[in-house]
């Protein structure tokens, strides 16, 4: 071999190595979006993304957990907390297939998520190869979007796309499939990351039509008892303050859904509490007596409505909402307004007038005393044994409403929405849509990730704390200052309540023989507590608040404890049950 | 039980069969027949998916949510009275040496169908038109022994002066829906 043809072969390789592979392209596409934390589980399929991470580790936070549920439902609860597209990564087969229910919660619940799976090779695909899961074909009614990459030209754009749809309109998962092929190969051209404002099939309508604003201002305007009803819309637009103007310069009262709790201040004059099947009473029976309903960013979901074609049938809805397939889903709308709350509410309030509303208002009022009466001071009366109110109730006032509350699914979640002052908005951090049993641990530390400087409290059932425990091991080794509180009676607690009231107290499978949560905790890294009496509260509490790491505390609360308010489901919302 | 015709213009990508069909199958909504292939927009598809509802509004929701796929362009809901609309069927018919001779000019000139292929002992013969066109063509030629029937998805053309490919979105210049 002459000298000459030796030295070209040397610049052909120099060439060759100014293209990035698959793997170092994903990274790129990650630093250029500017994501800082991934959640994630490597395995067989995806690790030659892996290997492009270790030179990442710089840039990206990769928070290693220990189960792939456990990274979706964190990357969810980073992307609740802040506001940002929350990333989880998996391997193929069984990694996917674990995504799955966080995918699912994440569709239904309108968080941005982008997922990344590794996938088989490409001459592999559909040869049953080892861990080949048709996962394009499992996900498809639970994503956005989702698009498998065989090619590593392909990321860059594909992935700019797998972001802006997360984020754009109603926000939701997209899931990337990426051939390990694709991953491993070089590009055949330089990296170049242009993010996407917009694609021919989906280009969501932000600032909404004037017509339909001005007719919603008419129907407004005209309005005796207008009535308020806003959900996680609020949040997503990041429409708080407009959302504020709005109430104040119209005098209306307002409600929350479940997880439009923190949307507003709950000390606003014109808050009325939140509704729901297990909701408030006053700002449920009232929706019986509104003559104009202005339903913002919800989707009147069946745990709202209860029987649906019996709800505010007296109103006339004004239905302000970014996604057209919403508007007459549920109820015949007689002003929709489709846009991004943020757009829609700075074009609204200019055009509506302030309304005197004071006796409307004061109907609201005159109900609370029905339920305190009933409910809430049965629940705070701090008598036998402790309550879940009480426990919600201590951490909120010792936490001055500022917390960032997680909570896991049943009595315990109910709990916390009735009795949680929340004072900053984002903070009541749920699996509202698919009630995901095992959500608050993982969310808990994706939510702590998304926003380290607030204080991450998660309210468990001892039943969801067992479905995702392993993840006290991704909290102990990210060393995540997550507090979590057991509220432990021992059952299935809203499985139970709903076969006293329905099934004649058959308690069929509800009662768990629970381990020593503690000492499981303990052996997991992390400190903990257990108190089964009153006066050892607020000690615990403090304690736990003081601790500079991951702290459990278990509360034992009472065993058959029912949450009330409660709206039978299918029901009407009149035959809301106070006891 | 009232048919509908949805057409529903689309990126022609990979799973996109699928995406659209999850729709239905959640609603159990029945797909009575589906016809697609590409337009005169390079890379664009068109799906004829023809269904039967007895209420216009779960219809109406049924396309909203169509529209809702990322690489769904437009989708447009008919009545039958809205749209011009045709199958394509092929019979095999028997045609045995001393069977029963076929009318070719009845085949022709009443039921407007085209013998298309001869075979030894057999001939394939191509009818247009709608189910029921089709289907009163079955009952004629089947004393003469009908081997193999096949009928096509429906294609339909909305009775409106415009084209619908005049509704999709041009590059850069987005169009809104509601």
């Amino acid at each position: 071999m002459s000298k000459e043809i030796a030295f070209m072969e040397e610049d052909i390789k120099i060439e060759e190595v100014k293209f990035l592979s698959g793997g170092q392209a994903l990274m790129e596409c990650f630093v250029a979006e500017g994501v800082d934390t991934i959640f994630g589980y490597p395995g067989g399929a995806i690790m030659p993304i892996y290997d492009a991470l270790y030179d990442y580790t710089d840039r990206i936070n990769h928070i290693l957990v220990r189960h792939e549920q456990g990274a979706s439902h964190a990357a969810e609860g980073y992307a609740r907390s802040s506001g940002r597209v929350g990333v989880c990564m998996a391997t193929s087969g069984p990694g996917a297939t674990n995504l799955v229910t966080g995918i699912a919660d994440a569709i239904i619940d309108c968080t941005p998520m982008v997922a990344i799976t590794g996938q088989v090779a490409s001459n592999l695909l559909g040869t049953d190869a080892f861990q080949e899961t048709d996962v394009i074909g499992i996900t498809t009614p639970i994503c956005k979007w989702n698009y498998q990459v065989t090619d590593p030209d392909e990321i860059p754009l594909i992935l700019a796309k797998a972001f802006f749809i997360a984020r754009a309109g109603k926000p939701g998962p997209v899931l990337i499939d990426i051939t390990k092929d694709a991953q491993i190969k070089s590009m055949t051209k330089p990296f170049e990351y242009k993010p996407i404002e917009g694609l021919p099939g989906y280009h969501p309508r932000r600032v909404p039509k004037m017509d339909q604003v001005e007719k919603a201002a008419e129907l407004i305007n005209k309005a005796k008892r207008p009535y308020i009803l806003f959900g996680h819309g609020v949040l997503i637009s990041e429409a708080m303050e407009e959302f504020r103007a709005f109430v104040e310069k119209t005098d209306i009262p307002c409600a929350s859904t479940l997880l439009g709790l923190s949307g507003i201040s709950i000390d606003h004059p014109n808050y009325m509490g939140w509704l729901g099947m297990h909701g408030m009473y006053a700002p449920n029976v009232m929706t019986d007596q509104c003559d104009i309903l202005i339903a913002i960013g919800m989707r009147f979901d069946d745990r709202v409505t209860g029987d649906a074609s019996l709800f505010a049938k007296q109103a006339r809805i004004i239905h302000i909402e970014i996604d057209p397939a919403e508007v007459e889903k549920i109820k015949k709308t007689e002003a929709p307004v489709i846009g991004d709350i943020k757009e829609v509410l700075n074009l609204l309030t200019p055009l509506v007038k302030k309304g005197d509303y004071t006796g409307w208002k004061n109907e609201f009022r005159k109900l609370e005393p029905r339920e305190k009466e009933a409910v809430t001071d049965r629940d705070l009366k701090f008598e036998g044994q402790i309550k879940m109110a009480e426990v919600v109730k201590m951490v909120s006032d010792k936490t001055k409403g500022e917390a960032c509350v997680v909570v896991d699914v049943g009595q315990h979640q109910m709990v916390t929405a009735r009795y949680f002052e929340f004072k900053r908005p984002n903070s009541y951090i749920a699996s509202g849509g698919l009630g995901t049993m095992g959500f608050a641990i993982p969310a808990a530390l994706g939510a702590k990730m998304g926003a380290p400087d607030r204080d991450v409290i998660a309210f468990i059932g001892d039943g969801c704390f067992q479905m995702t425990i392993q993840e006290l091991g991704t909290i102990a080794q990210s060393k995540l200052p997550v507090k979590l509180i057991i509220l432990n009676n021992n059952y299935l607690g809203m499985v139970r309540q709903w076969q006293q009231l329905f099934f004649d107290k058959r308690y069929s499978f509800v009662e768990l023989q629970n381990p020593d949560f503690i000492m499981i905790s303990k052996g997991f890294g992390l400190e903990g507590e257990k108190i089964t009496e009153r006066d050892q509260l607020s000690e615990a509490i403090d304690k736990m608040l003081a601790h500079d790491g991951g702290y459990v505390l278990e509360v034992v609360v009472e065993k058959e404890e029912n949450v009330f308010p409660m709206v039978p489901a299918g029901r009407s919302v009149s035959e809301i049950r106070l006891t | 039980m009232t048919q509908y015709t949805i057409c529903v213009f689309t990126e022609n990508s990979i799973g996109l069969l699928n995406k659209i069909t999850v729709i239905f199958t959640r609603r159990r909504i029945n797909i009575e027949s589906l016809t697609v292939s590409e337009t005169v927009r390079k890379g664009v598809s068109r799906f004829t998916i023809v269904i039967k509802h007895e209420k216009r509004e779960e219809v109406e929701k049924l396309v909203r949510q169509i529209r809702k796929i990322v690489e769904v362009l437009a989708v447009f809901g008919y009545l039958n009275d809205e749209i011009v609309y045709n199958e394509i069927a092929l019979f095999k018919i028997s045609t045995p040496i001393g069977g029963k001779a076929l009318d070719i000019d009845t085949i022709n000139r009443i039921y407007k169908a085209w013998v298309v292929y001869w075979g030894l002992d057999y001939v394939t013969i191509q009818k247009t038109g709608t189910e029921e066109e089709i289907f009163d063509f079955f009952r004629y030629l089947k004393p003469h022994g009908i081997i193999e029937f096949v009928r096509s998805g429906r294609v339909a053309i909305g009775k409106t002066p415009q084209g619908l490919v005049e509704y999709l979105p041009e590059d850069q210049e987005w169009e809104y829906y509601l």
